[in-house]
């Protein structure tokens, strides 16, 4: 692998900075310990402790949101944050959430929802999955890629099925 | 063991040690694919590497399949045997190879170009919830090991019994392990949030690959063209072919000398009247090669031929 870096990376400083960062990939594990991964790709948790709140929309029709938002508001309480509700269209929701324009949706989404690919969906909060992979359920949606907030929001999702 | 069918004495212990290989690649192969797919999620690098394995067990396939034809003999409907049933196979196991380069190139490219954040989750084991990485760490480190050491026991045999389809699957093992460990390369990047590294290590491993099974493909499209036998490892022509046609030229006046290649067998036509004393295979191949020569043919005396 390291000289097919070097083979293919010479020429410019962005190839340099990717091949060292590349090469550092083996290394890290070694370095770094099991707490240290995941991280966001977009950063939100930091994002949250930098603005002190974390944005969540609530998708209209779901009147057993409490458990989903008591554990949201426990983990931004861990990062000296509040939850900010923002108020967003069901339809726009997902796409915001593309976007980074918010934090989590709470929300009844199937196991074999539409949205599976483009957002990443808890199991479901307080019950367990059902049979039915199409039926709606209580989740908590993340933003693709953010895996630190969606690995702790996955382990908060566990202790309440437990 | 006759003329065109069946497999010659002297290869017949490595050719079936050929196919323990390839019989234990499947067996190892299947067992990593299961590996995979338990821990792969909703991840599609990991979908993706669960498919470049898949893939990988083509050649490992038609090798046997072509081993099992070879040993077939000839009979009327089809007088020449089954021998070129490898060639068949090598042009199959290239086009796999190729087929895993252009896959793993697509999804690279694709990821990068809309630019999609890989999402590894957590998975909850005996109670306790854990970065589903970890886990797809330890399933592509696994998958690493067979490839290595299969390719790294396949490929003497390959040379010694001249054959390109399992040579191919030398090559086909190598962008097995290649691939598992720009998967590991790629899970650590996405646990560093670097959403680009996966899909990038993936680009790099599939140009390699892509390197390899075009140069496959040459060659298997030469030996079904009739070309001139070529070497295992590149498409210049083989050792022992060159040095065949030097013996035939040196013995029959400098006269042409065409060969050809049907699986791991040559066959040789010499342009000139056949002689009285015809050269044995090994006095032209040497002991050890002479299985390869298949047959040696020379040109009918011309019909206008004057006294």
């Amino acid at each position: 692998m390291g000289s097919m870096w070097r083979n293919q990376g010479d020429g410019t400083a962005f190839a340099g900075m990717m091949r060292h960062r590349l090469n550092l990939l083996f290394l890290l594990p070694a370095l770094a310990g099991c707490n240290a991964l995941p991280r966001d790709a977009s950063g939100a948790t930091e994002r949250i402790e930098h603005s002190g709140e974390m944005r969540i929309a609530v998708l209209p029709g779901t009147p057993d949101a409490a458990p989903a938002l008591a554990l949201l508001h426990a983990y931004a309480a861990q990062h000296d944050a509040r939850l900010a509700m923002v108020a967003v269209h069901g339809e726009h929701a997902p796409h915001w959430l593309e976007d980074g324009k918010v934090d989590a949706i709470v929300g009844h989404f199937a196991k074999a929802s539409p949205w599976q690919a483009h957002i990443s969906l808890s199991k479901p909060v307080a019950r367990a999955e059902p049979k039915n992979s199409k039926q709606p359920v209580l989740r908590i949606a993340r933003r693709n890629g953010e895996n630190a907030f969606i690995l702790a929001t996955d382990r908060a999702v566990a202790e309440t099925a437990e | 063991m006759s003329l065109h069918g069946g497999i010659p004495r002297a290869i017949a212990a490595d050719v079936k040690r050929g196919e323990r290989l390839e019989y234990w690649t499947l067996g190892w192969m299947v067992s990593v694919v299961l590996v995979m797919w338990l821990v792969m999620g909703s991840s599609q690098a990991m979908k993706a590497a669960v498919i470049e394995d898949l893939l990988s067990l083509v050649p490992a396939i038609v090798f046997l399949l072509s081993v099992h034809w070879e040993r077939r003999r000839p009979n009327r409907r089809f007088p020449f045997g089954y021998r070129r049933a490898n060639s068949l196979a090598f042009l199959v196991a290239a086009t796999a190879l190729l087929s895993v380069g252009g896959f793993l190139a697509y999804e690279s490219v694709t990821t990068l170009i809309r630019q999609e954040h890989p999402t590894v989750g957590g998975i909850t084991l005996f109670g306790h919830t854990i970065w589903l990485g970890w886990l797809m760490i330890a399933a592509l480190a696994y998958s690493v090991v067979p490839p290595i050491i299969l390719g790294h026991m396949k490929q003497p045999v390959a040379e010694r019994i001249r054959d390109k389809v399992l040579h191919t699957d030398a090559l086909m093992q190598k962008a097995d392990w290649q691939t598992g460990l720009a998967g590991i390369a790629g899970i650590i990047g996405i646990g560093l949030g670097w959403w680009w590294a996966d899909a990038t290590a993936a680009l790099f491993i599939s140009l390699s690959i892509a390197k390899d099974a075009i140069g496959a493909l040459e060659k298997a499209v030469s030996e079904l063209l009739d070309g001139t036998p070529r070497a295992l490892d590149s498409n210049r022509l083989s050792d022992d072919a060159e040095r065949l046609i030097a013996a035939l030229k040196a013995r029959f006046e400098n006269a042409d000398v065409r060969l050809r290649e049907t699986g791991r067998y040559i066959a040789a036509e010499v342009d000139c009247a056949p002689p009285k004393d015809i050269p044995t295979a090994n006095e032209l191949m040497g002991d050890d090669l002479a299985w390869r020569l298949a047959s040696l043919s020379f040109r009918p005396e011309p019909a206008d031929a004057g006294p």
